[in-house]
C-alpha cells in the first residue's frame, strides 16, 4: 500500500518537473522574441534608449483643447481639421530643468514603432526653475485619408536636468479614433447640384419645344388661311412701303431717277 | 489592555494625519495657460488679437490669479484695446477664463511672441505664490503696410485711371452714332409736322 502511495507521488512530481520544463521553454521562447523586439528598437534607432524610469522631479499634465473631451479614455480627433492640445509642466524637484522638444505621432495601433504620421517637432529650449511650471501648446492636423480609423497617438516630451541627463516623458501613448467630419455643404457638392438643376432646366426647355413643333404640325398639316394671309411677301406693292425715314433730298435724288430710267434713256437715244 | 488601546488610538490619529496631508498636497489648483495670436496676417499699423486662455485643471480654486505680459515692447507695439496685465481673483476648479487683447505693431520686420508670466496662489493656504509661464505662439512676420496694400488693396486709383483711359475708345464711336441719329429724327420730326398741318 504504501510503495503504491509512494509511486503516486513520484509519478505527480515527474509530471508536474515536465510541466515545469515546458514552461521553462516557452519562457524561454518568450525572451527570444522579446530580445528580438529590442534589437528591432535598436537597429531602427528612435525613441532612444533613454526613458524616464526613475522617479523625475518633472510632473506633467495633458489637456485637449481642441476638440474637448470630458475624459481622457474617448479621444476622438476630427480628420483634416485642426487639433490642439495644452501640456502643462510642473518643475517639483530643486534644480533647473530645461525643456528641448515636444513632438507627436500617429503610430500603427498594433505596433507602435511604426510611424503612419508625424507632426512637427517643436524645439523649446526652454528652463524651468525649481518650483515653477509652464505650459506649452502644440497643434497638428491628421491627414484627411486616415478618417474612421483608430490610430495610436504618442506624445512625447523630451528634457534635460541639470547634469544634461536627457529624459522624455510619455504624455500620451493610447489609440485613439480620428474621425470624418460630415460637412455640411462643400464646394465640390454645391456645383455638383447646381450642374444638376441646369441638366433639369435644359431638359424642361428641349421637351417644351419638342411638344410644341408636334403639336403644330398635327393641328396645321399645312398653313391655315390665316396666317397665310398675314404672311411676310416683301415689297410687292411700293405703296407699302414707308419712305418717311430716308431724307428728303435723297428721295427726290431717287425720284430723278426713276423718271430717267434706263430704258427711256435708251428711247430718247433712239429718237 | 489599556496602553494598547491607547496605542491603536494614537496609531489611527497618525494615519488620518498622514493621509489629510496627502490630500493637501494633492488639492492644488494648477492652471494651464495658453496665449494665441489669432491673426493669420501680421500687418504693421493694423490690429492683432492676442487671446489668453486660463485653465484651472487643479482640484481646488486658483486665486489671486496675476496674468503679465511684458512681451510687447513699447517702442514696437501700442495697446489699441485690453490691458496687457490683469487679475483674476478667483478660478474655480475645472473652469476657464479668456482674455484677449488688441495690439498695434508700429514697425515691421520679424518679432518673436514670447509667453507670458502667470503668479497664483495654488490653493487657500499657500503663501508663496505659484509661478507659471504661458504657451508661447512662437516666430511672426509682420509685414509692412505696403507691403499688404500691394497684395490686397482694391486697386480703386488703378481702375479709375483704366476708365479714363477707354474712354476714347468708347465714347468717339458713340459720338458718331448720336449724331447721324439726331439727324435722322429730326427730319421725321419735320415730316410729322407737315402731316399734322395738312
Amino acid at each position: 500500500m504504501e510503495f503504491k502511495w509512494m509511486l503516486l507521488c513520484l509519478s505527480l512530481l515527474a509530471v508536474s518537473a515536465g510541466v515545469a520544463r515546458a514552461e521553462d521553454e516557452i519562457d524561454a521562447d518568450e525572451e527570444m522574441i522579446v530580445s528580438e523586439d529590442q534589437g528591432l528598437v535598436e537597429t531602427e534607432g528612435d525613441e532612444s534608449t533613454i526613458e524616464d524610469l526613475e522617479p523625475s522631479d518633472a510632473d506633467t499634465y495633458l489637456l485637449f483643447t481642441k476638440p474637448v473631451f470630458e475624459e481622457k479614455a474617448s479621444i476622438e480627433l476630427p480628420a483634416g481639421r485642426l487639433s490642439e492640445f495644452l501640456v502643462g509642466f510642473t518643475n517639483k524637484g530643486s534644480n533647473d530643468l530645461v525643456l528641448e522638444t515636444l513632438d507627436a505621432s500617429l503610430r500603427y495601433p498594433m505596433d507602435f514603432n511604426f510611424h503612419i504620421q508625424n507632426f512637427t517637432t517643436v524645439l523649446l529650449e526652454k528652463t524651468i526653475p525649481p518650483g515653477s511650471q509652464a505650459t506649452l501648446g502644440y497643434a497638428f492636423i491628421p491627414a484627411d485619408a486616415f478618417a474612421g480609423r483608430p490610430f495610436g497617438l504618442s506624445i512625447n516630451l523630451a528634457y534635460r536636468d541639470y547634469e544634461g541627463k536627457q529624459m522624455i516623458s510619455k504624455l500620451y501613448n493610447d489609440t485613439v479614433n480620428i474621425i470624418e467630419v460630415e460637412e455640411g455643404l462643400d464646394g465640390e457638392t454645391l456645383f455638383l447640384y447646381v450642374l444638376m438643376a441646369a441638366a433639369c432646366v435644359l431638359l424642361l426647355v428641349g421637351g417644351q419645344q419638342f411638344l410644341y413643333s408636334v403639336g403644330k404640325k398635327r393641328v396645321g398639316g399645312g398653313l391655315p388661311s390665316r396666317t397665310r394671309a398675314n404672311l411676310e411677301t416683301g415689297t410687292k406693292t411700293s405703296k407699302q412701303i414707308d419712305m418717311d425715314w430716308v431724307p428728303k433730298n435723297v428721295l427726290n435724288h431717287l425720284n430723278k431717277q426713276k423718271a430717267q430710267s434706263p430704258k427711256q434713256k435708251r428711247v430718247k437715244k433712239t429718237d | 489592555m489599556y496602553s494598547l488601546k491607547s496605542f491603536v488610538i494614537v496609531a489611527l490619529i497618525c494615519t488620518s494625519l498622514t493621509v489629510s496631508s496627502q490630500n493637501a498636497d494633492s488639492q492644488q489648483a494648477r492652471l494651464l495657460v495658453s496665449k494665441q495670436v489669432l491673426n493669420k496676417l501680421l500687418v504693421q499699423d493694423s490690429d492683432i488679437l492676442v487671446k489668453y486662455t486660463i485653465y484651472n485643471v487643479g482640484s481646488v480654486p486658483a486665486t489671486n490669479v496675476v496674468l503679465q505680459d511684458s512681451g510687447f515692447p513699447d517702442e514696437a507695439f501700442a495697446t489699441v484695446k485690453g490691458n496687457l496685465n490683469i487679475r483674476f481673483n478667483r478660478i474655480p476648479s475645472g473652469a476657464n477664463v479668456t482674455h484677449a487683447v488688441v495690439i498695434k505693431p508700429l514697425t515691421y520686420g520679424r518679432f518673436n511672441f514670447t509667453a507670458a508670466v502667470v503668479q497664483y496662489k495654488s490653493s487657500e493656504g499657500a503663501e508663496e505664490p505659484q509661478f507659471a509661464i504661458s504657451s508661447e505662439p512662437g516666430e511672426g512676420y509682420i509685414i509692412s503696410y505696403a507691403e499688404y496694400d500691394k497684395k490686397f488693396s482694391p486697386h480703386l486709383l488703378d481702375w479709375f485711371v483704366f476708365a479714363i483711359m477707354t474712354l476714347p475708345a468708347v465714347v468717339g464711336p458713340f459720338m458718331l452714332w448720336w449724331v447721324s441719329k439726331s439727324k435722322y429724327e429730326l427730319i421725321l420730326k419735320q415730316k410729322r409736322e407737315k402731316v399734322s398741318k395738312d
